[in-house]
């Protein structure tokens, strides 16, 4: 008899039960061969959507990028030369089979930086040097060559490792990417009325409560990376008199702006529970020995929330890991409001138990799959209905429901951005295309004076 | 400068081109990489895999991996694969990572076909090279793995070798006839273990001339190359257009085609029917001797490209709309004809 061919998947019961120690080896990435469908393409290709380690390297303002590297890294960048302030900012040094081997390339560099530099019409600020998984094998010095380049032309030339080798490592790329953005920040005079927003390649939305409760506190200038015009601007990001990090990947950055300027930080997590984003707010205005007045934000956020439970009673919502929200939190924050949530499609850590636990208590029939075990290839959309979908992942597995993609360029948090995100569910479901969540990030459109 | 681009990004490279040719042949393909080769292909090369679902996998390598040459625990992820997933075979399909370290692909393949029973085709791709390189490893791996003993030929039939989107579009040919197999759009490995019954192939692409020669000394399968231009989108509207160009009062005096070698080929031997002008192909491709003009240029950088067409006296060029970034100060007439492997668009004339 043929046996039966099926995604694996496991219940939030059962995995809770198993303990963080003992998580099935088909939701452990590296225990099986990575199975590659669209619904994965965020964790193979980061550049493919969204904000890969090519597309942040050049966040600094005025910067370009030289590739170095075999042609096939640098395939895709041909999308990301088409986006609007993007073109002309990619160049490519590609290695033949003898530098792959003997990494005579490396002598090269300085002289390429030279010659894009010439060719340039409009002078760079910054020279960003992308290398990938062949230079992390040949044990490449690379600051040691992006010296001899910024030597060679007199402005900033600095190494950005997409070293896919590396992705569950101490530094994986989008951690290092963020600290060589910051890299270049110097020494200066504090400025008590500045923040730093470190985390994201692109703003938060332009009407987060962030900026109106930071500036309830004193804060005068927020500055954020994707919203400085000019290098003059992010330059002054130095001045800062502490950072917020608002994503686990900029913890390594906010430590060395810590140790190098003696720019403390606090991390603030994005969180979708009403009830969190309120405790955090507290907390954070705590730590600064002040107190914050968001009930106006949080009625907001709640009304919006209470009519569309209301609206929609125990819909059922399928939610992925391909959206701007942790898909564990998410669904704890949905199911906490009511609806049901029979499937998470995410890479389970030790560190999601802490919202898997309570996911059980709600929802112990909740499945769990990983998009990138290679059963998934047997995936069946019959297996468990859905409503509304949230994440490209889980609208690739349930075609005929409502899809959210929730992936905007431009970031969600905190009150607003759980409005949002119901504003859009609604949007979503009466097949209604979303707006501002469509449109990618391509530089400082909203300056910060008009945020003021 | 030699290996610069400043202009024109990256062609598709090897890895995609033979992941192209297996693409729908039933097999379960391992792209030997730490995942990223593999976002690259399906994500940009492959337009068939947003359509449905195909077994393409990502070895998933890490650093300690590829340090240690961990290759037993790559075969036992795809034994676990196999005992999961039904597949015809298992292609290994290589990146700059195995490149570096020096994979040894033909141990690889012992082991896997020891442990799982099932046909490996191990392909050293290595990221470097392009597109058609490993197309053309792929083709001639397919036929001479599976194309079984001769079983005598069938009249009528032909074979299709060397499309994949890369050259042909997403479309592939249609030719209104079960007679007609077009091997990897089309015809999977049931018509590839068939091929000795054709009467006859037709190569379309450079990469699937080894790979015809190859059974035409099997089975002595006779083969013709050339591409149906007929097939390709706007092609009517285009010839009308380029046949008033070349009888018109400022009739070009000298034609560029940059396109793969086939589709080039047989659009030259087109024109020629309507202009004496001269007409040179160039690419960064394959250049097949069988049929190189002694006038074609093969291109290997991207410096070449601009030298070529500012000093070469062309007023009229056909080829992928990219490359004009590369040439902003050219005045004469650019018939825009896409190049899967060049831009990521899809053959067609274009208005």
């Amino acid at each position: 008899m043929l046996e039966e061919r099926k995604a694996f998947s496991i219940t939030a019961k059962e995995m809770v039960e198993r303990g963080k120690e003992d998580i099935p080896k088909e939701l452990i990435s590296n225990e099986h061969l990575i199975y590659s469908s669209p619904a994965t393409l965020a964790f193979n290709s980061p550049g493919a959507q969204g904000f890969g380690v090519k597309r942040a390297g050049l966040s600094i303002p005025g910067s370009v990028m030289l590739l170095v590297a075999p042609g096939c890294c640098g395939r895709n960048t041909t999308i990301l030369s088409e986006l609007g302030g993007y073109s002309n900012r990619f160049f490519y040094l590609t290695m033949d089979e003898t530098d792959i081997v003997t990494g005579r390339h490396l002598r090269k560099i300085p002289k390429a930086v030279a010659e894009v530099y010439e060719s340039l019409e409009t002078k760079p600020t910054v020279v960003m040097i992308c290398i990938t998984c062949v230079d992390a094998l040949l044990g490449t010095d690379m600051e040691r060559v992006c010296k001899k380049a910024t030597d060679l032309v007199g402005i900033p030339v600095l190494p950005c490792y997409m070293y896919a080798l590396t992705r569950e490592g101490r530094k994986p790329p989008m951690v290092h990417v963020r600290q060589s953005l910051y890299s270049l920040l110097r020494v200066q005079k504090k400025k008590s009325t500045m923040v730093n927003l470190l985390g994201h390649f692109a703003p938060l939305t332009d009407d987060c409560e962030l900026y109106p409760l930071l500036r309830s506190l004193g804060i005068r200038t927020i500055n954020e990376i994707s919203r400085c015009e000019t290098f003059e601007e992010y330059m002054n990001m130095g001045n800062a008199n502490f950072n917020l990090v608002l994503h686990p990947e900029a913890r390594y950055a906010a430590a060395d702006l810590n140790k190098r300027l003696g720019i403390p930080s606090i991390e603030l997590a994005r969180v979708y529970q009403i009830d969190k984003i309120k405790k955090q707010y507290e907390l954070f205005a705590g730590a600064l020995g002040a107190t914050l007045d968001d009930q106006i934000y949080y009625e907001e956020a709640k009304e919006t929330v209470d009519a569309f439970v209301a609206k929609h009673p125990g819909l059922r919502i399928s939610v992925g890991e391909g959206c701007n929200a942790n898909a564990f939190e998410l669904s704890l924050a949905l199911l906490q409001y009511g609806f049901q949530v029979p499937e998470i499609f995410a890479n389970l850590t030790s560190v999601d138990f802490v919202y898997l636990r309570k996911i059980a208590e709600l929802s112990p029939e909740t499945r769990i799959y990983s998009n990138l075990e290679p059963t998934m290839i047997y995936y069946d959309c019959s297996e468990a209905q859905a409503d509304l979908t949230i994440g490209k992942d889980a609208a690739y597995y349930h075609p005929d429901a409502a899809h959210l993609e929730w992936s905007s360029d431009i970031q969600p948090f905190g009150y607003s951005g759980l409005r949002h995100f119901f504003e859009e569910c609604e949007k979503a479901l009466k097949g209604e295309a979303c707006s501002w969540l469509e449109e990618k990030w391509d530089g400082a459109k909203t300056k910060k004076e008009e945020m003021a | 400068m030699k290996g610069l681009w400043k202009y024109i990004s990256p062609f598709a490279p090897d890895q995609s081109g033979a992941t192209a040719v297996l693409c729908e042949m039933g097999g379960l393909i391992v792209i030997i990489d730490a995942g990223g080769c593999a976002g690259n292909i399906c994500g940009f090369d492959e337009p068939r895999w947003f359509e449905k679902k195909s077994a393409i996998f990502s070895a998933g390598l890490r650093d300690m991996d590829a340090i240690l040459g961990r290759d037993d625990r790559l075969v036992k992820k795809v034994q676990m694969v196999c005992e999961k997933i039904d597949g015809e075979f298992v292609a290994l399909v290589g990146t700059p990572v195995p490149a570096v370290i020096g994979t040894d692909y033909k141990a690889l393949q012992r082991m896997i076909e020891v442990k799982t029973g099932i046909p490996a085709l191990p392909l050293d791709t290595n990221g470097v090279r392009f597109y058609d390189s490993g197309s053309e490893k792929a083709w001639l791996s397919l036929f001479q793995t599976f194309a079984g003993q001769s079983i005598g030929m069938e009249p009528g039939t032909m074979g299709i070798i060397g499309a994949t989107p890369f050259d042909v579009g997403l479309e592939g040919f249609d030719f209104d006839s079960q007679k007609v197999w077009c091997y990897g759009m089309g015809a999977g490995i049931e018509e590839v273990k068939k091929a000795s019954t054709v009467m006859k192939n037709l190569v379309v692409a450079p990469s699937g001339l080894k790979a015809a020669r190859y059974l035409a000394k099997r089975f002595g399968t006779p083969y013709e190359v050339g591409f149906p231009l007929e097939q390709i989108k706007g092609y009517d509207s285009f010839i009308e257009n380029v046949k008033k160009d070349l009888s018109g009062e400022d009739a070009p005096k000298k034609i560029l085609i940059v396109h793969q070698q086939v589709l080039a080929h047989s659009l030259r031997q087109e024109l020629r029917r309507h202009t004496n002008a001269p007409i040179v192909a160039a690419n960064w491709f394959m250049m097949d001797k069988e049929l190189r003009e002694p006038w074609d240029v093969p291109l290997s950088e991207e410096d070449q490209w601009v030298e070529l067409v500012m000093e070469g006296g062309y007023d009229l060029i056909i080829g992928d709309p990219l490359l004009q970034k590369a040439i902003p100060d050219y005045k004469g007439r650019y018939y825009s004809l896409p190049h899967f492997a060049v831009s990521g668009k899809y053959l067609a004339f274009e208005e």
